[in-house]
């Protein structure tokens, strides 16, 4: 019996310097804030680090089941802090900037990382995410994969047509807002081989008059599923919207739509939602 | 004395008050009487500060009015007004705790209740005093609003002379209250030696209740002096446009009586014939 | 003040205490009441063998008590604000919100948010942390001051006229906020939907220190006015006659009011109907004396919107709901109500 504590002693030290060699790959507790974040931390294989995510986090359809944190833009100090997180993740569209300080305030890792729409900005993001999980090497692989899935996109689509195409966001009250330069929407058409057709009247998401409509002439028009849903269906879109009956895109009923998330999301599956939609813009246009 | 010294106020270049001289003396009560829009409620806003006249000047107790503090004036003179508008739900006694704003840092709270349960017992409405204001009658409003002013002029050891002015204090009031109103208006004259003004419509009642009568007409003092000569007929057939006659009060020394003749309508009904 | 006002007062103080001590020690993050206390006394220099975990140290002292304090400071403002301006209009349905001094306010906010960089820089520059309680404070100002006079009638503002006043200088400053957010950059717009919800989200130490007199003091002084607003109620030329100079208790009234909401929606954004629910609640309870009313609407404010914000940070945990959104939801239906009982018979 003697013996006993030596041997419980020994047995302590080993986990101890067992719990010692864990610390450094000590599984990690992240939110994270931002659907393209989100999808990069499962495309990583991190996925069981992660204890909350936003509202925008909606794919995989796993993620849907962890805890929300609400909506990214409107977070909550203390909710964050509740799942006792180790790093949190967000885009430059979190918020409110109180918010974030207080959380970074408390001694949590804020990792904020660029919400650019381009295929540079999820290169950005993906190295990011990685480098703030330690999987440098997983990510890597990512960014490879993503930058040659893209490339054989662009390739495919450098000599092809461009077609002239109009994004319009339902803002559930009013008229649509069309998207001019800088919005996701526009990298999107650029990457999916269109143009976009207000690409020179604004930036950001304007309502547009029936002239307007008339003179920039589309192709297509481009709407995500719910804003499809809400005007109610092709028929109803196409006399809503003032002035898309006249143009070309009116006249030969191409409305395209896809599911907002997957089309304006700039996550990892860009090449993928840029791959569908040029499909969608040329099934269309012939 | 409260006394309008020339005093003229004209607004817009309408005139609303013309070179009018008249003083409230401690001890008598005033009738102002007139046909409408003669000038009476506007004499009594100049009276009660809330006007200030374009001519002339106001002296309360040889200084002039502009020369004493709000406070001060509050101090000296109450105003009941014709009508009330409060709308928030006070109890009677709170309204009359009200007239002793004025006296909130002078006075102690026990002082102050009593000057408001004195108030109370006279102004007869003692009963109303848990009662909530805005579910009292008009007259019985009117009453409350009495009390009030009278707990503003409740004071025992004030030095200078105070000044009640009322507003057609009788025309929310049934007979007998009219009666209260007025009688106790004189009697308090002489006891607390206060001087009164009230605007009156009924000339009867002016005629038994004041010591002094003014009558104005078009913003000018058409008549002033004790009821005998002010309630002479020519002067009422002048400023009323209605014939009457004029005898001695039944049982009351000094105190004409008015009596109004019938309008006569036949000059309109030949007319449409 | 009699034993029953005093009783009351002391009640709502017990109350507000218990209210402060809930919210404090409920949230997201869990921290039990000993622990609380223990905090507490650690942070006033308690000697203590093992300290408190720090995580739970800087959920409490950075980020739930200056939500509290603000709370505090903020539903007391508002609330006393509601009183004093029902009392000045000789109208019960007055609330800041309603009438648009709180839109005043949050106009001139977002114009200096959006325009600040270019417009109003040397200004921002100058006064820092007070260019936004300032400009909120100016535009409150204004809009009292317009819908008081456009409201007036014979010496009280008429209830129609001043809700239907109210609800086109709330439809103007909509519309100016709305061609406002076309010049906002993307940022900007975050921080304006921020204003027009209303939170106490994003509460610090320095924010509420800084900003600390502009609410107190008024809030302060504002009982002192109780016997003149009393005096009010009988009527203006009344107040006049029981010696108040009421032309300057007005302006004083008026700044007194702007700079609470101008501060208070600067601090908070725009929260409904505290100044209305809170004043009446006492009013039906405890009668129209300003004198109880202005003081038990103070606390009375801030504990309901103590409760209002634990409401909003803990029911949809970890997330959390703008507390305009609780207010409006108790508030709404309150005010339909009012509107139904006023409807019927006089108030």
């Amino acid at each position: 019996m003697r013996f006993l504590p030596l041997l419980l002693g020994a047995f302590f030290s080993l986990i101890l310097s067992l719990s010692v060699q864990a610390e450094e790959h000590k599984p990690l507790r992240v939110v994270s804030v931002g659907g393209a974040l989100t999808e990069i931390v499962y495309a990583l294989q991190a996925d069981a680090y992660l204890v909350g995510v936003d509202t925008t986090s909606l794919y995989p359809e796993a993620a849907t089941k962890l805890p929300q944190v609400g909506y990214q833009r409107q977070l909550s100090a203390e909710g964050v802090l509740s799942l006792k997180p180790d790093l949190v993740l967000v885009t430059e569209e979190a918020g409110p900037p109180a918010v974030l300080e207080q959380i970074q305030a408390a001694g949590i890792q804020l990792v904020k990382l660029p919400s650019e729409y381009s295929a540079e900005g999820v290169m950005m993001k993906i190295q990011g995410v990685a480098d703030a999980l330690h999987k440098p090497a997983e990510g890597k692989q990512l960014s490879d994969a993503f930058m040659a899935d893209l490339a054989a996109v662009q390739a495919r689509l450098a000599h092809t047509e461009q077609p002239k195409v109009v994004f319009l966001l339902s803002m559930g009250k009013g008229s649509p807002m069309a998207a001019g330069r800088a919005t996701a929407a526009h990298a999107m058409i650029g990457l999916a081989g269109g143009q976009n057709a207000f690409a020179d009247t604004h930036t950001g998401y304007k309502p547009v008059s029936t002239e307007a409509m008339i003179a920039a002439n589309p192709d297509l028009l481009l709407v995500s599923k719910d804003t499809l849903t809400s005007l109610g269906g092709i028929d109803k879109a196409l006399n809503a919207i003032p002035g898309l009956k006249l143009t070309k895109a009116g006249k030969h009923r191409r409305i395209v739509t896809m599911e907002g998330l997957h089309l304006l999301g700039f996550g990892p599956r860009l090449p993928q939602a840029a791959a569908e939609l040029a499909t969608l813009f040329h099934t269309q246009s012939n | 004395m409260l006394s309008t010294e020339h005093v003229s106020l004209t607004i817009r270049d309408k005139t609303l008050l013309k070179d009018l001289s008249l003083t409230i003396k401690p001890g008598e009560v005033l009738a102002v009487l007139g046909p409408n829009g003669a000038g009476k409620s506007t004499l009594l806003k100049l009276l009660s500060a809330e006007l200030k006249p374009s001519q002339g000047q106001i002296t309360l107790n040889a200084k002039p009015l502009t020369a004493w503090t709000k406070a001060e004036q509050a101090r000296l003179r109450a105003v009941l007004p014709q009508s009330s508008r409060l709308s928030f739900p006070f109890s009677a006694e709170e309204v009359v705790m009200m007239g002793r704003i004025p006296y909130r840092h002078s006075h102690t709270h026990n002082q102050n209740r009593q000057a408001v349960h004195a108030a109370l017992q006279i102004a007869h409405v003692e009963h109303l005093a848990q009662r909530l204001f805005t579910s009292l009658s008009g007259g019985e409003q009117q009453r409350v609003q009495l009390a009030r002013v009278l707990a503003q002029l409740w004071q025992v050891d004030s030095e200078q002379a105070r000044y009640l002015l009322l507003d057609e204090p009788t025309s929310a009031l049934d007979l007998a209250h009219q009666h209260h109103v007025l009688g106790l208006a004189q009697h308090l004259a002489k006891t607390w030696n206060l001087g009164v003004l009230t605007v009156l419509h009924d000339l009867n009642l002016a005629a038994l209740y004041a010591d002094q009568i003014a009558i104005l007409k078009e913003g000018q003092l058409q008549t002033y002096g004790e009821p005998q000569t002010s309630l002479a007929p020519s002067h009422i057939q002048q400023a009323f446009a209605v014939e009457v006659e004029v005898m001695p009060y039944p049982l009351q020394v000094n105190r004409p009586l008015v009596i109004t003749q019938r309008p006569n309508f036949n000059q309109f009904t030949t007319l449409t014939l | 003040m009699n034993k029953r006002s005093q009783g009351l007062l002391i009640s709502l103080v017990l109350l507000l205490l218990v209210m402060t001590i809930l919210a404090l020690g409920i949230g997201a993050v869990e921290i039990p009441a000993a622990q609380v206390l223990r905090i507490l006394a650690q942070q006033l220099g308690w000697p203590m063998a093992n300290p408190p975990d720090a995580g739970q140290i800087t959920v409490l002292v950075e980020i739930r008590a200056p939500r509290v304090a603000l709370g505090i400071l903020v539903g007391a403002g508002l609330a006393i604000t509601g009183a004093t301006i029902q009392g000045l209009f000789r109208n019960p349905l007055a609330d800041p919100g309603l009438i648009g001094i709180s839109s005043g306010a949050a106009l001139a906010a977002v114009s200096v948010i959006v325009l600040g960089a270019t417009v109003f820089q040397g200004l921002s520059s100058a006064l820092g942390a007070y260019t936004l309680p300032l400009a909120a404070f100016i535009g409150s100002l204004l809009v009292t001051g317009l819908v008081y006079r456009l409201a007036k009638l014979e010496g009280r503002t008429d209830i129609a006229t001043m809700l239907l006043a109210g609800i086109a200088i709330n439809a103007l400053l909509g519309a100016a906020t709305g061609l406002l957010t076309y010049a906002a950059n993307d940022t900007q717009l975050r921080t304006l939907t921020f204003w027009l919800m209303g939170s106490l989200g994003s509460a610090t130490w320095t924010q509420v220190l800084t900003t600390l007199p502009l609410i107190l003091l008024p809030v302060l002084v504002l009982p002192w006015f109780a016997p003149a607003l009393n005096a009010v109620l009988l009527g203006e030329a009344e107040a006049g006659h029981l010696g108040f100079n009421l032309e300057r208790i007005k302006q004083v009234l008026i700044v007194l009011v702007a700079l609470i909401v101008g501060t208070a929606v600067a601090l908070t954004g725009v929260i409904g109907f505290v100044g209305l629910v809170v004043p009446h609640l006492l009013r039906l309870a405890f009668g129209p004396d300003h004198r109880l009313l202005l003081p038990a609407s103070a606390l009375l404010g801030a504990s309901l919107l103590l409760v209002a914000d634990l409401i909003a940070r803990t029911v949809v945990n970890p997330a959390e709901l703008p507390i305009g959104i609780i207010t409006a939801l108790i508030g709404g239906p309150f005010f339909l109500w009012l509107l139904n009982r006023y409807r019927h018979r006089s108030f």
